[in-house]
């Protein structure tokens, strides 16, 4: 992995990491890569793509609305909140 | 100058017609106070778990079916990742590597014959929160009550090579699916959205130039305004070098007339979309297949050719009542129980249309029930109750649902044949105004209408207006 696309991730995820940190990740992320190249030997031509690690499908509700919690319960553990509306630190691009 | 052609590619967000919302039971309806539709699913509170409602399932394979596409029967779901409290749970729930539908053609007409518009995809996903900054404290209020809110996305291939051809698309989708009624498609209302995607290239190029994304537009004539400023920018910055054209998402300010830079354009590696291990994959079985395929409605086109070959409209008739579901099957009913298409048409055009425009409602927002209208018009035309006494009860269908004669009944609007009555009411009229009488005789026609109301008025409209013609000339004579 390029330095500058983990720099990139690390913007994504909130993060920021040392220069340090950074080497160990990317000599551990190459190891990494390296070791997965044995699984291109295995020949995949004809299996399914695993959609799920669970063999359950199809969990689907009736289409009924259904009001169980007030707002005042929801935001009871909001840091702030303003007629109704949660509030938060501004936020403009 | 060279020659240039432009090339557009749309994604279309459309809000499905459900009760609740994609991934919990929260209400799916417009508007409401703020975070009044909410539970812990749809704020993001940890350890919630989400289940799909299976009528979006039905409605995105019905808009798929619509847009002639493959339906995926094993379709799963997406996090697509991004930062922004509009979205609580830092992901938006979509559809990245199995889509419900691809591959799918809308044929649109425009002023230069017909063309097919390729569908990349349709997938299913949640809608995002909304976000009102407040300068006084200068702090962001969030509501979540548009938050997982179900919405297909409509991709298109970049096909589209101008503002007219984009909006010969738009109408057909809005037509296609309120006939299907997946969506209401109200773009006045957020339910119908759409990013334009546009690039310009010298003609005969196979190389696509700079894109440029406009997101969000809900109308059609700002979409209009927005893709020809766009091109025209395009084409200023290739000739003249005025700016250097970059790949951003850019905002359209329809008041201003311009287009403005909001952000560099993200890519899909940007989101990092993997499979959502909550959301269970979705398997289409045959027999669920075939339900939806059953349910598919007479495409708009098929149903107006109809109307006129074996029902005998008018080509105007036929294409206004095909504009909307809810008048085709308001027109089907009336007509299988009176048997008039003429007569159902022109009560359909002319007084329910003003009906609705009057309360400013839409063509779909009709209520009247089309059999109870047939019999109504049956009245009518049996002469037991008068048009302008229908009408009156034309109103109350439209607010609940009776039985024409029996309302008729109770509310005294049955024609009476009481002609004893008639004729008592008629010649007290008489009596009484004698200039109006004079009048007539004199070759004033106006007199005679003045008696003629008089006389309907007091006997509430319930007459055929024909016999009370007859009677008052006759009365007149004698007086």
């Amino acid at each position: 992995m390029e330095r500058e696309t983990l720099i990139l991730l690390e913007k994504f995820d909130q993060l920021s990491l040392t220069d340090e940190e950074r080497d160990a990740f990317l000599k551990f992320y190459d190891k990494q890569l390296e070791e997965k190249k044995a699984l291109d030997a295995v020949d995949t031509e004809n299996v399914e793509r695993m959609v799920h690690v669970m063999p359950i499908m199809t969990v689907v509700r009736e289409d009924e609305a259904k009001k169980i919690y007030s707002r005042e319960d929801l935001q009871k553990g909001a840091p702030a909140t303003s007629e109704g509306y949660w509030q938060v630190p501004r936020l403009v691009e | 100058m060279k020659k240039y052609e432009t090339v557009i590619g749309l994604e279309v967000h459309i809000e499905l017609a459900t009760k609740s919302k994609i991934f919990c039971s929260c209400s799916a309806e417009f508007g409401g106070e703020q975070n009044d539709h909410v539970c812990p699913a749809c704020c993001g509170m940890p350890g919630m778990l989400p289940v799909t409602n299976k009528r979006v399932v039905d409605l995105g394979m019905t808009a798929g079916m619509m847009l002639n596409c493959e339906i995926n029967r094993t379709t799963t779901f997406d996090k697509k990742n991004y930062y922004y409290p509009d979205l609580p749970c830092s992901y938006q729930t979509t559809q990245w590597f199995a889509p419900i539908c691809v591959n799918g053609k809308v044929r649109i007409q425009t002023s230069k014959g017909e063309k097919d518009i390729r569908i990349k995809q349709i997938h299913m996903e949640e809608d995002a929160g909304k976000l009102v900054h407040d300068d006084w404290t200068d702090t962001s209020l969030v509501d979540y009550n548009r938050t997982s809110v179900p919405l297909i996305e409509i991709v298109s291939q970049p096909d589209f090579s101008s503002a007219e051809e984009v909006v010969a698309y738009l109408e057909r989708l809005r037509s296609l699916l309120r006939f299907a009624k997946v969506s209401q498609c109200r773009m006045e209302q957020g339910s119908m959205r759409c990013d334009v995607n546009l690039s310009i290239r010298e003609e005969g190029e196979t190389k696509l130039g700079v894109r440029t994304e406009m997101k969000n537009m809900n109308s059609i004539s700002a979409i209009t305004r927005a893709i020809e400023y766009e091109v025209a920018r395009h084409i200023d910055a290739l000739e003249n070098g005025t700016e250097e054209l970059v790949q951003e998402t850019r905002r359209w300010d329809d008041v201003k007339g311009k287009s403005y830079a909001m952000r560099s354009k993200e890519t899909a590696g940007d989101y990092r979309y993997f499979p959502d291990p909550n959301v269970m994959p979705i398997v289409i079985d045959d027999e669920w297949f075939d339900s939806i395929k059953a349910s598919l409605p007479e495409f708009p086109e098929v149903k107006k050719a109809r109307f006129i070959d074996e029902l005998g409209l008018s080509e105007y008739d036929a294409d206004l009542i095909t504009q909307s579901r809810a008048f085709c099957d308001c027109f089907e009913a009336a007509y299988k129980e009176c048997g008039e298409a003429k007569e159902v048409a022109n009560w359909l055009i002319s007084d329910c249309m003003n009906m609705l425009n009057k309360k400013g409602s839409t063509m779909d927002q009709l209520k009247v029930d089309g059999t109870a209208l047939g019999k109504l018009i049956k009245l009518v035309m049996e002469s037991k109750v008068t048009r302008g006494n229908a009408k009156k009860i034309l109103l109350v269908m439209d607010e609940e649902t009776i039985d024409p004669e029996k309302y008729a009944t109770e509310n005294n609007f049955i024609v009476s044949n009481d002609t004893a009555n008639i004729e008592k009411v008629i010649k007290e009229i008489v009596a009484a105004d004698p200039k109006s009488v004079a009048d007539y005789k004199g070759g004033k026609e106006k007199a005679l209408m003045a008696l003629f109301g008089k006389c309907m008025k007091t006997l509430k409209g319930n007459c055929d207006p024909q016999v009370l013609r007859k009677i008052l000339l006759e009365e007149i004579d004698k007086a």
